[in-house]
């Protein structure tokens, strides 16, 4: 049985470790048990890591296992049989656990942790590594949220020394604003524990190179730990496309762990198409299963895309209101305000719709729009999931406006054309910008647009959310309106970034003598309401990875179901050859979006006078 | 047929400001021949408030009789009206008369808020004010007086000082007897002389003792009133002591008065955020659908002031605190909210719905009652006396400081949802404020991350409307950070950072109302006798068993029993919660 620090505290995003009520023996307490609704303290120390059934469950089996972990309370230990099975991609021993190992758990004793993770980032020297997955790294460490028995592996083509990695790690890592003592002191140890393994990515050599450098560590690890030689390892392969399979290949067969989990972490894009994407799960299923697979989407680990379950379904307020009943219409809008800058040989194969749309904004559609689930466990959300995304009709292409930047001069600045990035052919009908209306043919949304907008090179930075309600029906007010009275509907706005925020237009007496109306906000600004830095989505999907928790990450099955959506019009779209419409740099977009938008009586909630 | 203002536009959604009209319409005409309703439109966003006194235009502003609503339609259909206007504008002439001019609502508010309708320019042309009292004072000294508790808007200083002086100008000092129709008959005639013989219209306001009431409106009416434009009389509470007296109350001054020329006035109901209560309901998509049984838990009404009776518990000790807040402004408060939505926002359907309301609620039992009164306390070196120790108040004096009381609604929409009000005086805090707290979630996913108190996570809608004006919402949110942890947040309007002008004062908005004749905000006859009727029997058993009060000290948060009596019906009180 694999076990690895579960999560009171780093508390994966699971709602729900079993942890608890093993500590309780309660024969009563679900499996999770609840957490007080305020705890100041994050993370604990890593004492406190406690077993946890952290397999994956497999698909069919999933309710089933979850109702056979919550009845094993009297003895746990008992229970490691039946849960052995089902670990991911390892059928081995499970670690020889005495029956008093549960007494001392009960007893609060949890000294006992008993496995090692290795992390190998696979594509060390490349950008996203450096940006984004060594700090990630780092503030989990930092935050006390890694397992006491770490090592980090990076893994690439250049050489370098263990030294030299972590020179070049030392460099974009930092502190929390908030928690700036030991900083330095931490991040050596931290670094301490980073190493380098250079080698090919196709190459079964070089891996079990870093095989038996990674044993080497774990064994090192292991005379720390009392009982137990669990050595779990984890992938990140922040790889090009192309060599994905050869290195999972590689992993998978000559770096696997022998006797704990292994899993693998892959980033977008997941092929080009409904074939390349299956063509590419076929692939990854040779060496992988289904539940050794984390397919990132790191806007899932936004924040405020986390609070999305959390708003609709812990409080009466809003799901009343989740429906085609009083939902006019839902918009996402996702917009960067910069283009490809010299970098779009990777951007102009694949373009706006799958950069961005078919991943991105397809799945925050698909949290907004699911039913309620069973429980908040991966398998339950992920089922409701793909139900949405297989309601959903595909995609038109009148129901979609493309559009590519142009160059623009402001201020004496010349912005350059998409086109002129010399990284893009100078003839590429690649979308920047995209713009597409979507049905999804259920009971509860039928008849209700949603909006998806996505582009590069706009006038500004921003991912949000945007729900419009319906009219009131016969509104008293309606003479205090004026004319357009779609001005004075309500709209929920959750802004994604930047300045996470949550806020409710409503219409509220203006005051002074006299009626007069106006749009005012009920506003939540994170920044002024909670004073703590928000952790990057990466930090929270690594440890989700880590404590084998796969609730935001991609299912096969939702991944094939997103494609089906979106691979008619993408063929449609570069088989006819559509030109895209041409917008500046730096303006609003093609005007293409809103006509589409009016087309289904919709206004974009983003570009009107007040936001 | 009188001629009014608009602009300045009253309560009501019936007169656009015409500047605003010629933006929007090619002409203010366009109006007068709409045939739809009287209520032209509004433009959503205005800028100005002001506007040109020449635009006031014609309304009907007699009363309606409860059938009002074919005499509205019948004023919509009049396109002549307009050519009309400017005629009778010019010609007619408003008259204030304040019977007692000399008390202290007078200063502190009576007159501020008419300075401050005339430096809004809402009040009409050729306006009168005069104060009547039984002091001996020359207009001199009345307009010194005033000018002591005249302030100017703060965003709004220039010429502060002239339109100060303009205004004293134009008030009037007349001394005399409550009972002398003689002295009534003199002002009567000071009054003529400054209308000059032009139409005239004139609002009486009666600040004075309850007991003199009936006198006054003997005298106004028999020789003050207006021969030939409109005569109308505010009254200030107390209407009645019960049923009883205030059903005599209410019979003696429709000896001399119509209907439609008594204006009860209820200042709470000229808050903000009270008028607000109607547009959040019904011009937003999301309240409506929660508000009923079905989603609301329980709503709370709570008024608490920081200081005691100070000296002037004289008045006080003869109501308690039940009659002077819980049966008119809490109990009014609570029909705004619970009542179904009118056919038109037109003074009669609301109050129309209002009494709908008022009759569908049960009698208030004793057993849902807890009364309390404050006793003396010392805190950081300070001694508060108690009430009973007030020197105008009888030392064996049972009068309730503090009430609260659980009500039910009996009608499909509130059938079982505990309406508490709670109401005190020398309480830790000075607010009123509703809150409205929703069901628990069904089936909630997140149950097991809200400790075991599910009361804490459920939502609330609280709309404070005093001090610092503000709407805000309770959500559960995700404390960001790696984990899953909840914490409720405030989804919030706080009206002092979104609306940076000064909230004008409740007895703006209702003067104005009552010049404008907009009815909406006044206390109709059958509304006050529904009213009495849910408390009287309870308050004549509190006094027949001379039930004690629970004494809480001074400054403290009232008597723990409040406590019991919300957790006899699964509330918690939201403005203790701890959280707030």
């Amino acid at each position: 049985m694999a076990t690895y620090p579960p999560s009171t505290h780093c508390p994966s995003s699971s709602a729900y470790s079993n942890n608890s009520s093993l500590i309780n023996g309660s024969n009563r307490l679900p499996q999770r048990t609840s957490f007080p609704s305020i705890l100041r303290k994050r993370c604990r120390s890593t004492k406190l890591y406690l077993h946890q059934s952290s397999n994956g469950v497999s698909l069919s089996k999933a309710v089933h296992v979850q109702d056979g972990a919550k009845s094993m309370k009297a003895s746990p230990v008992e229970n490691d049989g039946p849960v052995k099975i089902l670990k991911d991609g390892i059928l081995s021993v499970p670690p020889v656990t005495p029956p008093e190992e549960s007494i001392d758990i009960a007893s609060f004793d949890f000294n006992k942790d008993k496995s090692t993770v290795s992390i190998t980032v696979v594509g060390a020297s490349g950008d996203l590594a450096k940006k984004k997955i060594f700090p990630a790294l780092f503030a989990l460490y930092y935050e006390g949220c890694l397992p006491e028995h770490f090592t980090i592996f990076g893994y690439a083509r250049s050489k370098m020394t263990d030294a030299e990695l972590r020179t070049m790690v030392s460099k974009t890592l930092t502190c929390r604003i908030d928690q700036r003592e030991n900083c330095g002191e931490k991040m050596d140890q931290f670094l301490e524990r980073c190493f380098y393994h250079p080698g090919q990515y196709d190459s079964q050599e070089n891996f079990l190179e870093l095989d038996k450098k990674l044993k080497e560590h774990e064994d090192r690890l292991f005379l720390k730990i009392l009982a137990g030689r669990v050595a779990n390892r984890l992938f990140y392969l922040s790889i090009p496309p192309n060599i994905f399979i050869d290195a999972v290949k590689c992993a998978s067969c000559s770096a696997s762990s022998a006797n704990g989990w292994t899993r693998v972490i892959v980033e977008k894009p997941f092929g080009r198409d409904s074939e390349s994407s299956a063509a590419l799960t076929r692939s990854l299923k040779q060496y992988l299963d289904e539940d050794q697979i984390f397919r990132i989407d790191h806007y899932l680990g936004k924040e405020l895309v986390e609070n999305l379950s959390v708003l609709r379904f812990s409080n009466l307020i809003f799901e009343p209101l989740w429906s085609r009943q009083y939902i006019r219409n839902v918009q996402f809008i996702f917009a960067e305000d910069f283009g490809t800058e010299g970098r779009g040989g990777y951007f102009d194969n694949y373009g706006i719709i799958r950069d961005i749309m078919q991943n991105h904004l397809l799945q925050i559609l698909a949290l907004f729009a699911m039913e309620t689930p069973v429980s908040l466990d991966a398998e339950d959300i992920r089922n409701e999931k793909v139900k949405v995304l297989r309601s959903m009709r595909p995609l038109r292409l009148d129901d979609v406006v493309t559009g590519q930047y142009k160059s623009h001069t402001r201020g004496g600045v010349k912005y350059p054309a998409y086109v002129d990035d010399k990284t893009v052919p100078s003839d590429s009908l690649t979308p920047t910008f995209a713009a597409a209306a979507l049905f999804i043919d259920n009971a509860r949304w039928d008849g209700v647009p949603f909006l998806m907008k996505a582009g590069k090179a706009l006038h500004d930075r921003r991912a949000e959310i945007r729900v419009q309600f319906r009219h009131v029906p016969g509104n008293l007010y309606n003479k205090n309106i004026g004319t357009d009275l779609d001005l004075a509907t309500n709209e929920l706005v959750i802004r994604v970034q930047p300045d996470e925020a949550i806020y409710l237009k409503i219409n509220n007496k203006v005051p002074g003598l006299g009626m007069r109306l106006d749009r005012s906000n009920l506003n939540l600004l994170y920044a002024a309401r909670y004073s703590k830095e928000i952790p990057d989505a990466y930090e929270r999907l690594l440890l989700d990875a880590i404590e084998g928790e796969r609730r935001l990450f991609i299912r096969s099955d939702e991944l094939d179901a997103a494609w089906s959506l979106f691979t008619p019009v993408l063929k449609e779209l570069e088989d006819k050859k559509i030109v895209p419409e041409y917008y500046p740099y730096g303006s609003r977009g093609p005007v293409g979006s809103h006509y589409l938008a009016a087309r289904y009586k919709v206004r974009w909630g983003d570009v009107g006078s007040e936001q | 047929m009188a001629t009014q203002i608009s602009p300045c536009s009253s309560s009501s959604t019936t007169f656009p400001p015409s500047s605003l009209n010629q933006d929007t319409f090619s002409s203010a005409k366009f109006f007068n021949f709409s045939t739809k309703s009287s209520s032209s439109r509004w433009v959503f966003k205005i800028h100005s408030r002001i506007n040109p006194k020449n635009q006031f235009e014609l309304k009907s502003s007699n009363g309606y009789p409860l059938n009002a609503i074919s005499l509205q339609d019948g004023a919509a259909e009049m396109p002549l009206a307009k050519e009309l206007v400017s005629r009778e504008q010019a010609e007619s002439n408003l008259s204030v008369t304040i019977v007692g001019a000399s008390g202290d609502l007078a200063k502190k508010k009576i007159f501020p808020a008419l300075f401050a309708l005339f430096y809004e320019d809402c009040l009409p042309q050729n306006f009168t004010i005069f104060g009547y009292a039984r002091t001996k004072m020359t207009d001199e000294e009345l307009r010194e007086m005033i000018s002591r508790t005249l302030t100017c808007r703060i965003d709004k200083r220039e010429n502060c000082g002239d339109k100060m002086e303009e205004f004293l100008g134009r008030c009037f000092y007349h001394s005399g007897q409550y009972n002398s129709e003689e002295h009534f008959a003199e002002l009567d005639s000071k009054l003529k002389q400054k209308e000059g013989g032009k139409v005239s219209n004139r609002l009486f306001y009666l600040s004075i003792p309850p007991d003199i009431f009936v006198d006054v409106v003997r005298c106004a009416s028999g020789k003050a009133s207006s021969k030939n434009g409109w005569t109308r009389v505010i009254v200030e509470k107390p209407f009645g002591r019960d049923a009883e007296s205030s059903g005599e109350l209410t019979r003696s001054l429709k000896q001399y008065l119509a209907e439609d020329q008594i204006f009860r006035i209820d200042h709470y109901l000229g808050k903000e955020l009270v008028e607000n209560l109607s547009v959040l309901r019904f011009s937003n998509l999301v309240f409506e659908p929660l508000w009923s049984r079905n989603y609301i838990r329980n709503v709370q009404f709570i008024f608490s002031e920081d200081f005691g009776t100070e000296g002037r518990g004289g008045y006080f000790d003869n109501y308690g605190i039940i009659r002077d807040i819980m049966q008119n402004h809490l109990l009014q408060i609570l029909a705004l909210f619970a009542m179904e939505t009118p056919v038109t926002l037109d003074a009669e359907d609301i109050r129309n719905e209002k009494v709908k309301v008022l009759r569908s609620m049960r009698q208030l039992r004793l057993e849902d009652v807890v009364i309390g009164q404050y006793k003396g306390h010392s805190k950081g070196g300070k001694t508060h006396l108690g009430y009973t120790e007030d020197p105008t108040v009888p030392n064996d004096s049972l009068t309730p400081t503090f009430a609260a009381a659980a009500l039910f609604i009996d009608n499909a929409r509130w059938d079982g949802v505990p309406f508490l009000m709670k109401a005190g005086k020398a309480l830790n805090t000075r607010r009123a404020e509703i809150r409205v707290q929703f069901r628990h979630v069904p089936g909630n996913l997140y149950k097991r991350n809200f400790g075991t108190d599910l009361d804490k996570a459920t939502n609330e809608l609280v709309l404070r409307v005093q001090p610092d004006e503000a709407i805000y919402l309770k959500i559960n949110n995700k404390i960001p950070g790696l984990g899953m942890r909840l914490d409720r947040s405030d989804l919030n309007l706080l009206y002092s950072t979104r609306y940076s002008k000064e909230i004008p004062d409740a007895y703006e908005r209702l003067l104005l109302d009552a010049i404008e004749g907009e009815r909406r905000l006044f206390i109709r006859s059958d509304e006050l006798d529904a009213a009495w009727s849910i408390f009287t029997p309870l308050l004549k058993e509190l006094e027949a068993k001379k039930i004690a009060p629970e004494l809480y000290p001074y400054g403290s948060r009232g008597p723990v029993g409040a406590h019991y009596l919300a957790a006899n019906y699964n509330v918690r009180w939201g403005d203790l919660a701890g959280d707030d």
